[in-house]
């Protein structure tokens, strides 16, 4: 169970990118945050697991204050959130199976890490991760020789190292092909359907039909709404991104 | 209003002016500007360029034979030599004479189209080369002579005659000129690389002190920040040619100095091109492996080195390639290596020796720099 209890963020520059959210994610749910461009999701996602200090607020996890927690403490809760990235964030000119393994630092041998010398059943654990995502073959390839979709799927092999009770995704699909967002996110819902939490934000609206358990929308950094997806109309999709907004379907490309 | 504002414009302006041409000749007057005298001394300029675009290349393997004859100064000062009539021999016109006097001196049967060096052996052993002529097909050469004051008998021994005949046997070969160029060049082309490598090896770690996504956190991290920064700006300031100045006083001149100047002045470019290098990464792959649980070493080692490598490795050559020019110019104030070897030959007045220096200098410049840009290419 995450439990976010009155976050708000507000950024140096004044920028107010959260404004008193909260909401439950029970263990098994795959969560979605929708919401405009600049509406917090980020912000949101990263106060998780505090890539981003949140200015007020808590969260929990299970029994653990993460944003009380020091930087060892820190470390040991992050390990189990893998975070799947809009831009995919991999080290390009390295290997796949390096970019794989450097999910596992968490975990590693710091000193061992550090000389780039891994044990061979981290290895063995990379290639299976490379293969339940369907690249084992690309694991000695250069990470940006790979295709956006491949790189993704990269991505999600490196959140699997972690073997992961949570896994953040912030908008997994936007940089793709909409023909390539269900790949994507049906990888995510397998590892759902296996017991891993899966939080993430995401745009198109049969996307978020399909996939999501639940859903919570931010507006200007507030939830707007909090419910199932099915109770997401057309009436309600316009009333979260505004008269102007255009749902565009995945499926139709 | 607005007429009296473009009035102020205008007085402005020509103030402006103004001071801009007395300062222009200010700057003409003080720099002796005399472009007339670039033609007028043409000719000085002429054969030391002459000398430079023709270095000293190559020599020939010579033998030398030597036949010698006495000639006493004054006459009756000491026995005439005595005038051989075959074989390799000498004949002057007169056998003995009086200081000043002149004479011609006639080779027979020596060796053929061969340089004849002809010199004065003195009484008390010392040398003095007289004149050089080139013998014919049938080995016969005339030159005229004076019976040189210097060249008197003393102690009732008369001075020589001696003739070389440098007979050239065997190809060309290269000159002592481009072993002692090649050795110089050597010199400073590891006197480079030692210094940037020294220079990596110091500014690599400092410059992630003065990369602000690295190290500008907290009051601690913006302090080191700054004076990491401001020290690179510091030893930036100073001229190589200043440094290696200084380290010349200190450590007397030599390749060493000019090593440590070079590392000095290395240090501060290379640690300001590495850490904005550190500066221009991806921020995304460090964020998912701060999100893995990575700490701060393994985050740089994972997600910064990889990212920086490329741009390390083709910064280090490009200050070779700067090294190796700027470690010419070094020599010239005593830091050893070509450059001192350069300026030695052009005080010395050997334009040709100096010539070879040049195009040595000329060719690994642009052998360096050729090699720079195709690695660099091929990084990026």
């Amino acid at each position: 169970m995450l439990r976010i209890q009155h976050v708000s963020k507000t950024y140096p520059n004044g920028t107010q990118a959260l404004k008193d959210v909260s909401f439950d994610v029970a263990d098994g749910e795959f969560m979605v945050v929708i919401g405009l461009s600049g509406s917090g999701k980020s912000t949101l996602l990263r106060c998780i697991n505090r890539l981003i200090d949140p200015s007020e607020g808590k969260i929990y996890w299970n029994d653990t204050d993460v944003t009380s927690a020091n930087a060892a403490e820190l470390r040991n809760i992050r390990r189990n959130i893998g975070m799947v990235f809009q831009q995919f964030n991999l080290v390009k000119r390295s290997s796949v199976l390096t970019n794989v393994l450097s999910g596992r630092l968490g975990y590693a041998n710091p000193w061992l890490s550090l000389l780039g010398i891994w044990p061979q059943e981290e290895k063995d654990r990379a290639l299976k991760a490379l293969a339940r995502v369907g690249i084992a073959e690309k694991a000695f390839s250069r990470a940006d020789a790979l295709s956006g979709g491949q790189q993704q799927r990269v991505g999600i092999a490196r959140a699997l190292m972690q073997e992961p009770k949570i896994i953040l995704a912030d908008e997994p699909v936007a940089s793709l092909d909409p023909v390539l967002s269900h790949s994507i996110l049906q990888y995510l819902e397998v590892l759902n359907k296996e017991g891993i939490t899966v939080i993430c934000s995401l745009h198109f609206l049969d996307l978020v039909h399909r996939y999501a358990t639940r859903v919570v929308a931010l507006k200007d950094g507030m939830k707007v709404f909090e419910g199932s997806a099915k109770e997401i109309d057309r009436a309600k999709f316009k009333e979260i991104y505004g008269e102007e907004a255009q749902e565009v379907r995945a499926a139709s490309f | 209003m607005e007429n009296r504002l473009s009035t102020g414009k205008i007085i402005r302006n020509t103030l402006l002016a103004a001071l801009i041409i007395l300062a222009l000749g200010i700057s003409w007057n003080v720099t002796g500007v005399d472009f007339p005298r670039l033609i007028r001394d043409l000719p000085k300029g002429r054969n030391i360029v002459l000398a430079f675009l023709t270095p000293d290349l190559t020599t020939r393997e010579t033998t030398t034979t030597t036949v010698s004859l006495a000639f006493p100064i004054p006459c009756g000062s000491a026995p005439e030599g005595e005038v051989l009539t075959s074989g390799p021999r000498l004949v002057p016109s007169v056998t003995c004479a009086e200081p000043k006097t002149k004479f011609t001196l006639e080779g027979f049967d020596l060796a053929p189209n061969s340089e004849i060096v002809i010199r004065w052996k003195l009484p008390d052993e010392r040398i003095m080369t007289a004149i050089r002529v080139q013998s014919d097909e049938k080995g016969y050469f005339t030159a005229n002579m004076e019976a040189r004051p210097i060249a008197a008998t003393a102690n009732n021994i008369s001075s020589r005659l001696e003739v070389d005949a440098l007979t050239p046997v065997g190809g060309l070969k290269p000159s002592e000129a481009v072993q002692d160029v090649l050795a110089a060049m050597f010199v400073t082309i590891f006197m480079a690389l030692l210094s940037t490598t020294l220079a990596t090896i110091v500014a690599a770690p400092l410059s992630f002190l003065a990369a602000s996504n690295i190290t500008k956190r907290g009051p601690l991290g913006t302090l080191v920040y700054y004076f990491t920064r401001s020290i690179f700006n510091l030893l930036r300031s100073y001229d190589p040619l200043v440094m290696a100045t200084v380290f010349g006083f200190w450590l007397s001149f030599g390749a060493f100095p000019g090593f440590l100047a070079l590392s000095v002045v290395t240090v501060a470019s290379l640690g300001k091109l590495f850490s904005e290098a550190v500066e221009g990464i991806d921020p995304g792959p460090l964020e998912a492996l701060q999100a893995t649980g990575a700490n701060r070493l393994q985050m740089v080692i994972y997600g910064v080195v990889p990212q920086i490598v490329p741009d390390f490795i083709s910064f280090i050559i490009y200050h070779w390639d700067i090294n190796v020019r700027i470690s010419t110019i070094i020599g010239f104030v005593g830091g050893g290596g070509i450059g001192y070897y350069l300026s030695e030959r052009i005080n010395g007045f050997e334009y040709s020796k100096a010539g070879t220096a040049i195009w040595a200098i000329v060719l690994v410049v642009m052998a360096m720099d050729f090699l720079s840009a195709e690695v660099r290419k091929r990084l990026s």
